[in-house]
This record gives structure tokens, sequence and C-alpha cells, in this order.
């Protein structure tokens, strides 16, 4: 039997029935990478020593009958998540030799849980991309197809996964980094309500926007990630003091009577033929369950694009001014005073999305285009919630595409920017909103490209997405990637 | 969005750029502000009292001395570093 290709759950029941120990899993999977990473590309580091070590851990507190759900399960780490002693590049030249000298949270969390660390994944250049083409390290390829993207930014997380290089992994999504290589890579990606998961130790973006969750073979998997990860952290204000639920507390939930809203402006122009089929036929599966379908709408989505990218700019260039090539990250050779340091630094470090996103971020809040841009993406974003706020009056769930195609070929779009910005229509108002989603396989196009749908939930109310995610998983056969 | 335009937004965020550099960024941003321009079509305004901007203020933590790192673990990605921060010579 391959182990790689086993859920958290199967390979938790045979670590703890001695039938594997925690080593030679993590050596499955360091196996499975020396022969796949090549053509998948989806680590920029793998760490045999940390995982020899962590296995090691794990297998004491599995030996003394003390494990815990994901102990001894082989996990990969996105690169912009702070691993102590362990380089956190943010696949960004500014960070290549940046070694933290603290974990974040999650990394906190997860190491009570005693995982296992297989490596730190690849990601578009500061999580700015849904291509994972701007990674100054390691474009990721898509395990379904090495000719295509896998997505982004947490594109090596998802195609990691996909391509069984690891149990699952931990992404981040700030407007659909996350759900969107998910739905490419064909595997289950959660995006929780932002103030579930700590954010301290993720290098920041937009920081009103970040949020860390898992990426899985299945739902079940993130919602046993979640249950690990989340909950108050004294280092992260924003982190809500809400009791944490158990997240697995829903699966094999009774869809009958449960009311999915279908919101008509994201089954409109701009999305593929295949991806609209899949996604209604899959509503129409919910509905024989017995759920009701409704349908609604949300006039803003078209405006929703532009104020995303108006306030993760905005944010995204204050939090990068802290990249001087002083304290930390990249330092130029150049001579001169100390602004022509900062200023060589910066240019050196910076790839070209990066700087579009400062320049982006710098018209939005400059003195006279204020008001008109990131004054009324402000406006947008309390428009965007109201709206969700009075279609969640009348339902439980959101159903929608992940995104408006499949994965595209590696060189399609990465000449214009403006198109790979658009592409995000169907995931950024979750993140405006602060809303819990996960996107889940719901078919494959002709050509055996994988189709993904997001399920969006009340605040705080990731247990019954994550349960309505597990219902049609089990009535879906998974096709796994050829690779 | 012309070239002075981006010039000064280059210069906002201490960023240096070539003039073919220049050029493509001008194309690039001209795309993306038509994009942004679409929210000039709503006519709506932000309130400040609607937004809590996610911070829970009711549960603020206390404001007291916590350990730090230690410096040798602050200085280590710092190049040029002999126990303290180095920079280029400021004062004349």
């Amino acid at each position: 039997m391959d182990v790689t290709s086993l859920t958290i759950k199967e390979q938790h029941k045979m670590l703890d029935s001695k039938e594997i120990s925690a080593a030679e899993l993590a050596n499955s999977y360091l196996v499975r990478i020396a022969e796949k990473e090549p053509s998948v590309k989806s680590y920029i580091a793998v760490t045999p020593e940390a995982a020899a070590k962590t296995a090691e851990a794990a297998q004491k507190k599995i030996d003394a009958g003390e494990s815990t759900p994901l102990c001894g399960i082989p996990l990969a780490i996105k690169d912009n998540i702070c691993t102590d002693g362990i380089k956190t590049t943010c696949a960004s030249r500014m960070l290549e030799n940046f070694i933290p000298p603290y974990n974040a949270t999650v990394m906190e969390k997860l190491n009570a849980e005693n995982i296992v660390i297989l490596g730190k994944t690849s990601m578009d250049e500061f999580a700015m991309g849904g291509s994972t083409q701007t990674s100054a390290f390691k474009k990721t390829r898509n395990p379904y197809n090495t000719e295509r993207v896998p997505g982004g930014s947490s594109g090596g997380s998802a195609a990691a996964v996909s391509a069984n290089l690891c149990t699952a992994a931990i992404g981040s999504d700030t407007g659909g980094s996350i759900r969107q290589p998910s739905s490419f890579c064909g595997v289950t990606g959660l995006k929780p309500t932002y103030g579930r998961v700590s954010r301290y130790g993720l290098v920041a973006f937009a920081s009103s926007l970040d949020q860390i969750g898992p990426i899985a073979k299945c739902a079940e998997d993130c919602g046993t990630i979640l249950n690990a990860i989340a909950g108050y952290d004294y280092h992260d204000g924003t982190v809500s003091k809400l009791p944490v639920d158990d997240y697995t507390a829903k699966i094999g939930m009774d869809m009958k009577g449960v009311k999915i809203a279908l919101p008509a402006e994201f089954y409109a122009q701009g999305i593929d033929d295949d991806v609209k089929t899949a996604v209604l036929s899959a509503a129409q599966k919910y509905k024989d369950m017995g759920a009701e379908i409704i349908d609604c709408s949300m006039p803003s989505l078209k405006y929703a694009v532009a104020a995303y990218y108006l306030i993760s700019s905005a944010e995204a260039s204050s939090n990068l001014s802290r990249y001087d090539g002083i304290k930390y990250g990249h330092r130029s050779d150049v001579s001169g005073n100390y602004n022509d340091l900062i200023i060589a630094s910066r240019s050196e470090g910076f790839g070209d999305e990066v700087k579009r996103r400062i320049l982006l971020g710098n018209y939005a809040l400059c003195s006279g285009y204020y008001d008109a841009y990131y004054g009324k993406a402000m406006a947008l974003k309390q428009k965007i919630r109201e709206e969700y706020t009075q279609i969640f009056e009348k339902c439980d769930l959101v159903l929608t595409p992940t995104a408006p195609t499949v994965a595209y070929g590696i060189n399609e779009n990465i000449d214009d920017p403006a198109k790979m910005y658009q592409a995000d229509i169907c995931t950024v108002t979750v993140n405006i909103a602060s809303l819990p989603a996960i996107s889940t396989t719901c078919g494959y196009n002709g050509d055996g490209m994988p189709i993904g749908m997001s399920l969006i939930g009340k605040m705080w109310d990731e247990a019954t997405v994550i349960g309505a995610a597990d219902a049609f998983e089990k009535t879906f056969t998974r096709t796994e990637p050829k690779i | 969005m012309d070239l002075e335009m981006v010039k000064y937004l280059a210069k906002l965020g201490k960023l240096s750029f070539t003039d073919e550099e220049l050029e493509q960024a001008v194309k690039d941003m001209t795309s993306i502000i038509e994009i942004m321009d679409t929210i000039k079509e709503i006519d709506i305004t932000y309130d400040p009292l609607k937004d809590n901007h996610n911070v829970y203020l009711k549960d603020l933590r206390k404001d007291e001395a916590m350990p730090s790192l230690p410096t040798d673990k602050l200085l280590m990605n710092a190049v040029n570093s002999e126990s303290c921060f180095v920079v280029p010579k400021v004062v004349e």
C-alpha cells in the first residue's frame, strides 16, 4: 500500500496501531519527494533533518500512549510562516537568507501536536499572485499537468498535497491564496474566519485580510488541522477569544433542510462553462441530499476585485516598508548614504509583482487620491459585508465556483497583471467580509483538470462549512494526478 | 497614469527603476488603474463608526513588560552586525 496517498485520519490509525512508525511514514514521503519533486517543484526547502527529529519526538508520544490526531503526521509549511531555525524566504530574494529567530504561533501549536515537518513550500513572492510563477526560487507546476500552473499564492502547498508529497499542508489566504490553488490542484483548502487563527509569525501581506489555514486531501483533514491551530493568541490582538469548536463535529452531517444560496453574479459572464456546469451539478447533488437551493444576488461583486486590490495593496505598501536592508533581509552592496542603501536593497530584493503592488498601494493612499480609491474601497468593504449579512439571513451556506477557469498554461497571463487580478473575482469577497470558506473538487474538465467549488459560511461557522464539504466529498470520486 | 506619477510613486516606495522598467511600469499601472477605476461608478461613503477593524477593544492585553528575544537572536539576520545594527554614516 502506498501510505503517501492516505488521509490524516487513516495515517493516524496506522501510527497508533503501530502498523507504521512515524519515521517510516516520514521516509515514505522523503523517498517520493526525491522522485517527484523535480517535476512538481513544490518545495523551496525539504528538511529531512527536521523531519527525522520531529518524527522521533512523535514516536515517543505514540509509544507513551499520548498521541493526538496530528501526532506523527508529515506536513509541509508555506514559506511565509516563520519556523525557528529554518529559512523562511517568502519566495523572495529579499528574504533569501532569513532564518526566523522564533516560531509563528501556528508552528508552536502544530509542534505541540508533534507533527512531522517535511519542508517549506513555494508560493508567489510575498503571497502576491495566483500562479506561484512570481516565486524567486521554485515556479511550481500543477501535478495534473506540469505544463500548467498550480494556482497561488499557496501553489507549493496545494501541489505538494495533490502529488502526495505531504499528507497535508499549511497555507495562507489573503484573497483566495488557499482556495484557488486547492481548486487548481484538485485538493481541499480552508480559509478560516478572520481572527480564528493567529497571524503572529506569518510574514505580513495585508494584515486585515491575511488568514492562515489548511490544505488537505479532504474536508475532514482540514477540520482536524483547524482544531490544532485555532484559538486566542497573546501575540495577535485580532484573534478572537471565542471558544474553539470541534471543527470535525459536523462530519457526516445530514444535508436535509440546509439552505444553500447561489448568488447569480458568480455564475455570470466570465465563468467558464465547464466550471459553471460542474458547480451547478454539485448544487443539484446537495438538493438530492435534501438541501434547499436558494437564488440570491450580490450586486457589488463587480467592484470586488478593485476594492480588494486597493485595500490589500495599500496595506502591503505599508507592511513592506519594514524591508530596509538593515535589520534583516537583502542588503545591497551599493555604496552611498542611508537612503541610497534602502533604495538599492529594496530595488534589488523585491520582484516585479511586489513592486507593482507597492506602486498601486502608494497610489491608493497618496494625497489627492485617498478618498477616491482607498476610501471608496473601504466603503465597498462595508457594502459587501452588508450584502453577505442579508444573504445569510436566508441561508446557511453560499455556493460559488472557486475560480472562473481551471488551471491555465505556465506562460499564459504572466505578462498581463490586470488579467491575473480579475481572475480573483470568485474568492476576494470572502476575505473582504472576513468569512470562512472551503474549496473542494466538484469535477474535472475534458482535459482532466480539476474544477473547484467554494462553500462560504457564516462567521465562526467553520464546522458547517467543513461538514457540508465532507457530505459532497463522500459522493464524489477523486481522480489522483498521474504524476 | 503617466511617467511622472510612476516616478513619484516609486520615490514614495523607496524603489528605483531603469528607464526600460519605468516604461513597462507605466503600461502595467495604466491597465491596473483601469480596473481600479470601476469603483468610481458607485456612489457610497465609508462609515468608520460601522467598522471595528477586527480589534476586540474590550479584551486588550495588559500593558506590561514581557520577556524579549535575546540580542544575539535579533542580530542573527543583520548583515555587517557587530552587536548592533550597522548603517551607513548619517552624520558628517
